[in-house]
């Protein structure tokens, strides 16, 4: 090794600048320290609160936990619609996700066919990133607890549980109750906010009926679960310190009774029709069926297209609420509007027509079902003569007929009910000039006399008018819903009085009840119930124009007439009023009142006065009772009595008539 | 056993004089970075030693037995390996640019079989001696302007060209910034660094029009606003940020912090460790491992000063240089101050090679304190 050589020359200017420049850079870099430390000091102590608050924002994430939806009950609290748990299999997409994969993993474990794989499949596609997607609902606690051991094989793949709504009488109360499904393009506001629970996976919204009516009140407040995620959005940790609670819905008790309603789908079997009844002091609707009905439960889950083509397809349209939106001529229930507003217009009740099966007029001749001789005004009622009423139509004018009708709620709406219905058509001069630009010519007056003609009506203003001819005061509305989350909705009866003279109402009470007991359906309906007697009116509504003599029977069925019943209960002190309609059922008589009789017997037995009333006189009532024992029904409570045999009712009573193998072909 | 310029000639060269000269606390210093990088890299893996901290713990103990080797390695041997150390980088970077392996758009690294070697970093090392023993030998007032320096220029320039073709911005840049650096303390006119600053403001806006790649633009564009763009690349400044800023004063705790654990910091072991750092230990957690920077660097720089020879001078400066301008920007990356260039944080980050490097360098400026009363003679009386 060599010695090392010491060189002065220029090496002391070197170091001297290097000294300096290393002095200054060392300063430099010092500076830069000092910089990043104010920076580091701006950002950690000066806005720490913010980056904490975008921090917690990353690391926390609040999921969505819907409310358990609102119950609905009937009147005596018997619960119409509640919730089941239902364990689900949600998949959530990432990245990475290959739903093909996802799913074939999937089918190993749970029995998954080929179909419900490619629509899986479709939906995880087309979901939001991280947004659960339902793939499988109902499982079995078997298959949801296999899914759950497999789950750390399964990213993305959860099994919960969640609720569903269940429909605990299938098919009775689906018009009325309607149904929830899942939620659609169509639901969701395409402006304003979004409610955020709608797409929840699986969440349902009322479609139709009360369901649809009261949806806000019944969906209750969404809660959240607080959890801890990772970039991915994975839950690592669950924070119950941190969960809003979710708030139920409201529970919204009906006017409905359960038992009346069962009953009423029951006697209708598999004819079409429909029944509703109403509480003529309060107003409260106590049975609102359509028949053929269908399972609601099944639309909750998702109908198939099979299944949906053979409720929409079937000629006796199972999807329609006919209650409400089959509007068809009232026929001679409407009778009892043509005495009264002759009554009203000051015609005697003691003045008579002839008749004599044919009533030549403007060049037409209207007929009668018989030749019923010289009556007066309650022999007519209760006859049920269509020469009668031609003439009488025609002594006080259209205008003065309808004028009577919308008093008794002939063609309105009523917004009490929140479902929608149609107002059908009351004719008068008025509306065939607006309608037809036309005058409204005389020879149309004796049809509209007895029902016929252009009028047309559903069951629920039938019901209403009978109600209120019942209730013999007042012009009486209908109330479907009792109260909602506890609170009471406004009573039927809370209106002004009816502007018809009292005596005349009771005049045509006393011509109803002798309908049952010596008139058109003194052999068809009889309650058998003592002295609790019930009165009413028939109606047969032509489907359409004869050509030559009239039949019912032996034709097709979408060619025969509709049969209506108007009925109420007791006589002497009306309590229940109701509106039958049998479509193409033939005659009313025969079609609509034994069911009318049958529906009665329920809502009269549940009543503990009525019951008293039936009680004490068994000995002297037991020879009025045709068909059935008054004893037998009471000795067990509430029981409703054993159904009379009826035309036409299967009995089959509580399935309905939609899916395909049951169509009568 | 302390030595002073009149030590016996022969005493200085013996073994256990040359360990006593390594300066003890710098390597303290050293060992202290890389400890917080350990613990760091133990927090972030949640709460364990693999895959990051045991390897991390393990290739730093390495690397200072490397350290203290190349400490008590002859002045003169560095000197005389400056010229060759910086051609076989060169050529590597040739070599990369032609066959290089591509790792994330970036042809950066040469796969030689079971070794995979990072030129850039073999050039760090490179250009410093290359630099260090071309001013040895060059007069103070040529140093100052000459035609000479267009030499040092194209020392700089070629590797720094070639790294920026790879693309690799960042190591360009750093590249660049200590061929500067060192020009400047050689004793570079400062007439000429005015210009030369001047003429770079001139330079970037044309450089980032026609030089710069699509996604080295959208990291500058997405600096100036990161906010704008929070799922793409503002994301990583975003979050960031955001780690620093909720550490607050304290820190969320050891092994507690949310972006880092969680995975909203990207590149958390890497990059952006000194974000996971400042969320779990605070401002006075950071502040407190800023300062053993600072201390590095001036220690670094006092040993650079007092060193006998020009080329020992000058090699400390500019591993110290390499060090301090890797803090600065690191540090201003990870703050949001800087765009988000792949530039690791010095002994704290996760990263072999990297490590390796710095160790080297700082290999050197211990020879260069082991070795200040040596001279160094051009060419003449050297040891290879």
């Amino acid at each position: 090794m060599t010695k090392p050589q010491i060189y002065f020359n220029e090496v002391n200017e070197r170091q001297g600048e290097f000294g300096r420049r290393a002095f200054i850079f060392g300063g430099l870099m010092g500076l830069g320290v000092v910089a990043l430390g104010g920076r580091l000091a701006q950002l950690q102590v000066i806005q720490n609160s913010r980056y904490t608050k975008l921090s917690d924002n990353n690391q926390f994430d609040f999921r969505l936990t819907p409310p358990p939806r609102g119950l609905i009950i009937d009147r005596n609290g018997v619960v119409l619609a509640s919730n089941r748990p239902d364990f689900r299999l949600l998949v959530t997409r990432d990245e990475h996700t290959k739903p093909e994969e996802v799913m074939d993993r999937l089918a190993v474990l749970l029995d998954l066919d080929d179909a419900h794989k490619r629509r899986a499949i479709a939906d995880i596609k087309l979901a939001p990133k991280r947004a659960p997607v339902a793939v499988m609902e109902d499982m079995t606690w078997e298959e949801f607890s296999r899914i759950n051991v497999r789950a750390p094989e399964l990213p993305g793949v959860t099994a919960d549980m969640g609720e569903v709504r269940v429909y605990p009488f299938g098919g009775a109360f689906a018009h009325v109750i309607g149904y929830v499904a899942k939620v659609s393009d169509k639901d969701v506001p395409k402006v304003g906010p979004i409610d955020p629970i709608l797409l929840n996976p699986g969440f349902r919204i009322g479609k139709q009926g009360v369901e649809k009516s009261f949806d806000a009140q019944l969906r209750g407040k969404a809660g959240a679960r607080k959890v801890e995620v990772d970039v991915k959005g994975r839950v690592v940790r669950d924070d119950p310190a941190g969960d809003i609670p979710s708030t139920a819905g409201a529970t919204i008790q009906l006017t409905l009774d359960v038992d009346i309603q069962n009953r009423a789908l029951e006697v209708f079997g598999e004819e079409s029709g429909a029944a509703v009844m109403m509480d003529c002091r309060t107003g409260d609707v106590l049975c609102l069926v359509s028949a053929p009905s269908f399972d609601a439960n099944r639309f909750v889950k998702g109908l198939t297209g099979p299944e949906y083509q053979a409720l929409s397809g079937y000629e006796r349209k199972p999807l329609f609420n006919k209650a409400l939106t089959a509007t068809f001529p009232a026929g001679s229930t409407f009778k009892t509007m043509v005495a009264l507003t002759a009554l009203e217009a000051g015609v005697s009740p003691n003045k008579t027509h002839t008749c004599g099966g044919a009533f030549p007029f403007g060049g037409h001749v209207f007929h009668c079902d018989k030749s019923h001789g010289t009556l007066n005004l309650h022999q007519a009622i209760v006859t049920s003569c269509d020469i009668f009423f031609y003439q009488t139509a025609l002594e006080v004018g259209p205008d003065a007929i309808a004028a009577t009708a919308r008093k008794f709620g002939i063609n309105q709406t009523f917004d009490e009910l929140h479902i929608p219905q149609k107002a059908g058509t009351l004719p008068d001069t008025a509306w065939k000039q607006r309608t037809f630009h036309e005058r409204w010519w005389p020879g149309e007056t004796p049809s509209f006399g007895i029902g016929q003609g252009a009028l047309a009506v559903n069951p629920l203003q039938l019901c209403v008018m009978c109600a209120r001819i019942a209730n013999g005061r007042k012009a009486l509305m209908p109330r479907l819903v009792k109260s909602i989350g506890g609170k009471e909705m406004p009573p039927g009866d809370a209106v002004a009085d009816i502007a018809v003279d009292p005596a005349h109402l009771a005049f045509v009470r006393q011509a109803m009840a002798d309908v049952v007991t010596s008139g058109t359906a003194a052999a068809t309906a009889k309650l058998g119930l003592g002295p609790i007697m019930m009165a009413g009116k028939t109606g047969t509504a032509q489907a359409h124009t004869y050509k030559g003599s009239r039949g019912t029977v032996h034709m097709d069925w979408a060619m025969r007439d509709h049969a209506w019943f108007i009925a109420f209960a007791p006589v002497d002190e009306p309590r229940y009023a109701m509106a039958v309609l049998v479509e193409h059922g033939g005659w009313g008589a025969s079609a609509a009142a034994p069911r009318a009789a049958e529906i009665m017997k329920v809502a009269l037995l549940k009543d503990p006065e009525i019951r008293a009333r039936i009680v004490t006189p068994v000995a002297s009532a037991s020879d009025q009772a045709v068909g059935a024992n008054p004893d037998e029904p009471l000795a067990d409570g509430a029981a409703p009595p054993e159904p009379t045999p009826i035309p036409g009712a299967a009995q089959q009573p509580t399935a309905p008539p939609s899916l395909p193998q049951n169509e009568p072909q | 056993m302390t030595v002073s310029a009149l030590t016996r000639p022969g005493e200085r060269d013996r073994l256990i004089v040359k360990l006593a000269n390594i300066d003890w606390t710098f390597t303290l210093l050293l060992t202290l970075i890389a400890g917080v990088g350990g613990v760091m890299l133990y927090s972030i893996a949640g709460g364990s030693w693999l895959p990051w901290a045991a390897p991390h713990v393990i290739r730093f103990l390495g690397c200072l037995v490397l350290m203290t080797l190349l400490a008590v390695m002859d002045l003169r041997v560095w000197f005389a390996l400056a010229y060759p150390i910086y051609a076989v980088g060169l050529l590597l970077l040739f070599a990369v640019a032609l066959v290089g392996h591509s790792a994330l758009g970036a042809q950066r690294w040469l796969d030689l079989g079971p070794i995979r070697i990072q030129p850039s970093e073999i050039i760090k090392i490179g250009l410093v001696l290359a630099l260090a023993r071309f001013y040895h030998s060059l007069s103070g007032r040529n140093a100052r302007l000459s035609f000479w320096l267009l030499i040092p220029v194209a020392l700089i320039g070629l590797p720094a060209a070639l790294v920026a073709k790879q693309p690799d911005l960042g190591t360009a840049l750093l590249i660049a910034a200590t061929g500067g650096v060192m020009m400047i303390l050689a004793g570079l006119s400062l007439r000429v660094v005015t210009v030369g600053l001047v003429g770079l403001v001139a330079v970037v806006p044309a450089a980032f029009m026609f030089v710069l790649k699509p996604y080295q633009k959208a990291r500058l564009l997405t600096f100036l606003d990161p906010e704008a763009d929070k799922s793409g690349s503002g994301y990583h400044i975003m979050q960031s940020k955001i780690a620093l800023g909720s550490g607050g004063l304290l820190g969320k705790g050891f092994g507690l912090g949310t972006q880092s654990q969680l995975n909203f910091l990207p590149e958390k072991q890497t990059d952006f460790i000194f974000a996971s750092l400042a969320e779990e230990f605070g401002f006075v957690g950071s502040m407190a491992v800023l300062l053993l920077y600072v201390a590095v660097i001036i220690m670094a720089l006092r040993i650079a000063s007092v060193s006998h020879s020009h080329f020992g001078r000058m090699a400390a400066a500019g591993v110290t240089a390499t060090f301090a301008l890797c803090l600065m920007i690191n540090g201003a990356m990870v703050m949001g101050l800087a765009p988000v260039v792949g530039v690791p944080m010095p002994l704290l980050s996760w990263g072999g090679t990297v490590m390796i490097t710095v160790m080297v360098g700082f290999g050197l400026v211990q020879s260069v304190r082991v070795h200040r009363y040596s001279e160094v003679t051009s060419g003449r009386g050297a040891i290879l």
